[in-house]
């Protein structure tokens, strides 16, 4: 919905704004098998010794070349649904596909050619340097003990550039900061020259400069053609640019679709269980959504849910 | 028996805390040697063979066939000119007979006099086979011991012919003196010595033979103090000499046993190994200290046995002229 | 310098090492008469001394310090800890009882090769233990319940040991206890034939297993979302490093530390990837267990010092050493954990 506003900020976030809309239009009926990056029908996830099931019958589609985010409160899924979507936790029923195969046809190799993962941390065991890192991500390109040709060099090159870690190459990774090292995770997922990139929480410990980075990058790579998929606890961040939406709860889908359409305060509210209230921010004519705070003197009414 | 003994004192070190037993125990097994060699003074009128010199082989009769204490049959055509013994009770003996002009290479615990110029082997259970190999050897004297049966089968590898004793008891320490004798070409020195250990024997037989046995232990030393055992050497001993091994029930051939037992058990004697002193507790009880060269089986076990029976019986040995 | 160079190096100072073994111990030789005696001239006595004493236990150092090297490179990339070798999965506390085991039975009395075979079995009876204990549903393997597993398990079979030695007499204590320090003295062409057997094969395995240990080192997740199949990879490689450390524990003893340094050494050397870190491990692992038995032999001659004791001694100062200039560049051994937040 652009809005009129005032001054160069205002009008690059018009534009923005309007980009998202529009390739979200053109995603919105696309949510068929053929044309979908991911999906799941009613798939569900029960991990031994829990009383409910991490997972209960979750349909969901992620339609290709979109930016797709997945929030919800803490123990909601999010986390089970990306793994369980690759393979890597076991189904308890439904079913996942990726491209168009469900996820049990795939080979583990096959799959790390389109599929790169980044989790929200790792712990090294041993010294290693940016390139190195990166370099990991051509894994599964190359046999045995094969050297990296220079398709494998210039993979490499490139996801390096576009996170802009070049200078960082040869340093080791204890002796970045946290968004550097983030970046160089990214660059490792990009190496794999990937179709779809599976992004948990990326940015939880980051600042706002290195955050923005990354989501930027991250939106810049799908509006090249490339499927993100986001789990991430920032609603602001995630309606700004994201092109559709998941609101889990509890195992369960509570929304799925374009942003605005996820993001009713009503089912914010029941979600999160917490007062939250959605509007237009007049400035940047972005989605703003704002918990809001239950002790009196905020200056908001608060409805206790 | 003696390889138990000081391998034991070696294996010691590794289990009591006490380092000053520990350096005792390394001297322990030089001293064996030299206290074994000077206690075994032959007795007069006996004769005595050369030393120096070429031996008395005039009692050789060759070819000598011999089964030694692994089993092997053995054939000896002449004297062997170069030998080394792994086996220090051997070594006594052999030096004894007179034949140590054809010992050409001794051992770590090999420390007397006349074989200090002598180039070393090593340990006797683990001997250096390059040295072995070097010194072109005729025969290899060696334990007939379970753990070293490597050593037997690299030695026959690289065609060192070897002869294994079993240097454990009294018995065993008069079959070796007779092997050896008759391998040496040496039967006359040898049977010389055996008869003066047996007239020894005999003569302390005769003399406790009708007295009661007093209640006697060996302590070896440790915290908590460790004893000798049946099938030990000390304990033949002990009982030649006319005692009673209080701990004839103990299972391996020395264990450490509590404070408790050792009250628990009426003592008479209380023969200690050298260096050590009575437990506090005992002290109520007759004690004595034996120098370390009883522990182990030699040539000179008669004049052990004889002094352990001097201390179990007092009174059957009244002073002779000599 | 580049890892080929390394390679090369190394490669060369082994030949030279070995060489050096030949013409080193308690008897001098000169080099005249070691090349006479390998060539099949000369006395008899040098060349029973060059070919049957010395020359295996040149190939048997080369080949035990190169294997429990590559097994303790595989450990630390397995457990994802830099403090990881050959024997922290209760490997030599299982060798240990079934070697003391065969000796108070006094079995080691009518085979001679009853000790090994017995240190081996023991080994083995660790390994399959500790592996059933950190088995997962589906047939993986829990690393953290592998090294907690592999402690305890270990901590059990030094205790049977001492259990054993307690009522045991004396000489099976000072054999046993001897063998547990190491020593590559009974090194024949026979037992080098059986080491040679079972290190070679699994040394070149670990080693086509290098990519897939790389993506360990950043996490079991991360390796399974690159396309490694993760549980596989364990399994072979637990299994493979472990052999190669009950190979070397029944052939030789106990030779601690050469597994723990060794990748260290030459992780600061070349950093930490295992296509290179394997291959130089074993080199210069070997190079390092030549020398200590070198130095074995010679230091006390004709006593022989065990070749475990060497190894720490001489190893410990040189790693420290190697350790203080490696901390300021940032690539020590803890610089890489905790990153990636």
């Amino acid at each position: 919905m652009p809005t009129e506003s005032a001054g160069p900020a205002g009008a690059k976030a018009v534009t923005r704004a309007a980009r998202v809309r529009d390739s979200s239009a053109a995603n919105q009926t696309s949510a068929s098998n053929g044309s979908a990056a991911l999906g799941t029908t009613e798939l569900s996830v029960h991990y031994p010794n829990a009383p409910k099931p991490a997972l209960d019958s979750v349909s969901m589609t992620v339609p290709r070349g979109s930016f797709y985010a997945v929030l919800g409160p803490n123990g909601s899924g999010k986390s089970t649904l990306l793994r369980a979507l690759l393979g890597m936790v076991p189904h308890a029923g439904g079913q996942a596909h990726v491209f168009g195969r469900p996820i049990s046809d795939w080979h583990r190799r096959a799959l790390a050619r389109e599929a790169g993962v980044v989790t929200q941390s790792e712990s090294l065991a041993f010294p290693i340097t940016v390139r190195e890192l990166v370099a990991m991500g051509r894994y599964p390109y190359l046999g045995a003990l094969q050297s990296e040709t220079t398709t494998d060099k210039e993979a490499i090159s490139q996801a390096m550039r576009m996170c802009d870690i070049e200078n960082l190459a040869q340093r080791f990774l204890s002796t970045l900061s946290g968004g550097e090292v983030q970046r160089t995770r990214v660059a490792r997922a990009l190496a794999q020259e990937p179709n779809v990139l599976l992004l948990d929480e990326p940015t939880a410990s980051l600042d706002v400069r290195h955050e923005m980075e990354i989501l930027e990058l991250l939106r810049a790579s799908a509006d090249r053609g490339m499927t993100v998929f986001l789990i991430t606890h920032h609603l602001d961040l995630a309606a700004r640019f994201a092109d559709r939406l998941l609101l889990l709860d509890r195992g369960r889908v509570a929304a799925e679709g374009e942003p605005r359409e996820v993001l009713q305060e009503e089912t914010l509210q029941r979600v999160y269980e917490w007062p939250i209230s959605v509007s237009d921010d007049p400035a940047t004519g972005l989605l703003r959504v704002t918990p809001l705070s239950t002790v009196s003197g905020s200056g908001q009414d608060s409805d206790s849910s | 028996m003696w390889a138990g003994i000081y391998v034991f004192r070696a294996g010691a070190l590794t289990y009591f805390s006490n380092t000053v037993r520990g350096e005792r125990g390394m001297r322990c097994s030089v001293w064996f040697l030299v206290a074994a060699l000077v206690g075994c003074e032959p007795s007069p009128g006996a004769q005595v063979p050369t030393v120096d010199g070429e031996p008395d082989t005039s009692s050789a009769s060759y070819p000598v066939e011999l089964v030694d204490a692994a089993g092997t049959k053995h054939t000896f055509e002449a004297a062997p000119r170069r030998i080394v013994s792994l086996v220090p009770s051997a070594t006594e003996a052999l030096l004894e007979m007179g034949v140590a002009n054809r010992l050409v290479g001794r051992t770590d615990y090999d420390r007397v006099p006349e074989l200090a110029g002598l180039p070393s082997v090593g340990g006797g259970l683990q001997p250096n086979l390059e040295i072995l190999v070097s010194l072109d050897l005729d025969l290899v004297i060696r334990f007939a011991g379970e753990s070293d049966l490597a050593t037997a089968e690299r030695l026959t590898a690289l065609g060192i012919p070897h002869f294994a004793v079993q240097p454990d008891g009294i018995e065993d320490v008069l079959t070796i003196i007779g092997n050896l004798g008759r391998i040496m070409g040496a039967s006359d020195a040898a049977d010389s010595m055996l008869s003066e250990i047996r007239g020894v024997l005999t003569d302390v037989a005769r003399r406790v033979a009708e007295l009661p046995e007093p209640r006697v232990v060996y302590i070896l030393g440790g915290d908590p103090p460790w004893v000798a055992g049946p099938g030990t050497y000390i304990d033949e001993l002990m009982t030649v000499a006319g005692g009673k091994n209080v701990f004839d029930d103990l299972g391996p051939l020395y264990a450490p046993v509590s404070m408790e037992a050792l009250l628990a058990r009426e003592l008479d004697l209380i023969l200690l190994s050298e260096g050590l002193t009575p437990p506090s507790l005992l002290a109520h009880v007759r004690s004595a200290v034996l120098p370390g060269s009883v522990e182990i089986p030699g040539p000179g076990l008669g004049r052990a046995a004889r002094d352990i029976a001097v201390l179990i019986h007092p009174g059957a040995f009244d002073p002779e002229p000599r | 310098m580049k890892p080929v160079t390394w390679a090369v190096l190394l490669g060369f100072i082994v030949v030279l090492v070995f060489l050096l073994s030949l013409g080193l111990g308690s008897v001098d030789l000169t080099i005249g008469e070691v090349y006479a005696a390998l060539r099949g001239g000369g006395d008899l006595s040098d060349r029973q001394i060059v070919v049957d004493l010395r020359a295996p236990r040149a190939v048997m150092a080369i080949l035990v310090g190169g294997g429990l090297s590559i097994a303790g490179a595989v450990f630390q990339a397995l457990l994802r800890n830099p403090l990881a070798e050959p024997y922290i999965l209760g490997i030599s506390g299982g060798a240990a009882t079934g070697a003391v085991i065969a000796l108070a039975l006094g079995l080691a009395a009518s085979f001679s090769w009853a000790l090994p075979a017995a240190a081996f079995a023991g080994a083995l009876f660790a390994i399959v233990l500790v592996l059933r204990v950190a088995a997962t549903a589906d047939g993986g393997v829990d690393v953290r319940v592998l090294l907690l597993a592999g402690v305890v398990v270990g901590a059990y079979f030094t205790a049977c040991m001492a259990f054993v030695l307690s009522i045991s007499d004396a000489r099976t204590v000072r054999t046993l206890v001897l063998w547990m320090m190491g020593s590559l003295a009974g090194s024949d062409w026979r037992t080098v034939g059986m080491v040679t057997l079972y290190t070679i094969p699994a040394s070149l395995a670990l080693v086509g297993l290098a990519r897939p240990l790389n993506l360990l080192a950043i996490g079991e997740e991360t390796a399974g979302f690159l396309g490694a199949d993760v549980e596989r990879v364990k399994r072979i490689a637990y299994v493979l490093a472990s052999l190669l450390a009950a190979a070397g524990v029944a052939a030789t003893g106990v030779i601690g530390f050469v597994g723990l340094i060794v990748p260290h050494a030459v992780r600061l050397m070349v950093g930490s990837d295992y296509r290179v870190l394997l291959p130089l491990s074993f080199l210069t692992g070997a190079v390092l267990l030549t020398v200590a038995d070198i130095v074995a032999r010679t230091a006390l001659s004709p006593a022989e010092v065990p070749i475990g004791v060497i190894t720490t001694l001489v190893g410990v100062p040189l790693f420290l050493l190697l350790l203080r200039r490696s901390v300021g560049a940032g690539t020590g051994i803890g610089a890489g954990t905790g990153s990636g937040a």
